[in-house]
């Protein structure tokens, strides 16, 4: 599965002007916890819900400083062609939670690691049906060739 | 996903309980109606790039087929 199938939820940009207020109520008005920052389409890095909390209300900044000057970067990312399984050794490296997700330097989307629990545990679902359908409805032994 | 000035985006809540989101889009940056929009968010004016995922639907509120 290609990376760009497995995101699971739109993804939320922001200009790297605009300041970490706006930044705190698109994410409320939005549902989401992080935004991508981007400057002509290009991802300069992103901001987190933490970031808002331990760069701007821990260290006492207004609310209009700037986005750029408290979001994350460099920022690890994965190209939306790759195999998704390339991000479990990115979120394994990097420790990080979200990934994300770029068409040459664009960013198209943020890949998590609910999206990528979410699609596991669907895997999971799939292989377990018929082994728990066994267990209730007995063994069904496949078709034998019929004997002449 | 093709969406037009107007038209608004609805986001489904992703937990139980959590309320559905919308927003209106702006503008289309996106070839023949395609993603990235800048949408607004409800009343108080804020606007940001969306790119639409699995979650989102767009709902043309000028008369525009999907």
């Amino acid at each position: 599965m290609q990376a760009r199938a497995a995101i699971r939820r739109s993804g939320v940009a922001i200009g790297a002007e605009r300041t970490v207020g706006e930044a705190a109520r698109i994410m409320e008005r939005a549902g989401v916890g992080a935004l991508a920052v981007v400057e002509d389409g290009e991802l300069l890095g992103i901001v987190t819900d933490r970031d808002l909390v331990t760069r701007v209300l821990a260290a006492r900044r207004p609310a209009d400083a700037r986005v750029d000057s408290v979001m994350s970067m460099p920022v690890v990312t994965i190209d939306a062609d790759d195999d998704v399984n390339q991000a479990f050794g990115l979120f394994r490296t990097h420790g990080n939670r979200r990934l994300p997700v770029l068409e040459g330097r664009r960013f198209i989307g943020m890949l998590s690691v609910d999206d990528l629990l979410i699609n596991v545990i669907g895997d999971l679902v799939d292989l377990v049906r018929p082994v728990t359908a066994e267990a209730i409805f007995g063994h069904r032994d496949s078709p034998t060739p019929a004997y002449r | 996903m093709q969406a037009q000035v107007g038209d608004q985006i609805v986001i489904r809540g992703h937990r139980i309980g959590e309320p559905d989101r919308d927003c209106e889009v702006l503008e289309v940056h996106g070839e023949q109606g395609e993603a990235p929009y800048v949408v607004r968010w409800g009343d108080d004016g804020h606007e940001s790039l969306f790119f639409p995922g699995p979650d989102a639907t767009v709902k043309h509120l000028h008369g525009a087929a999907d």
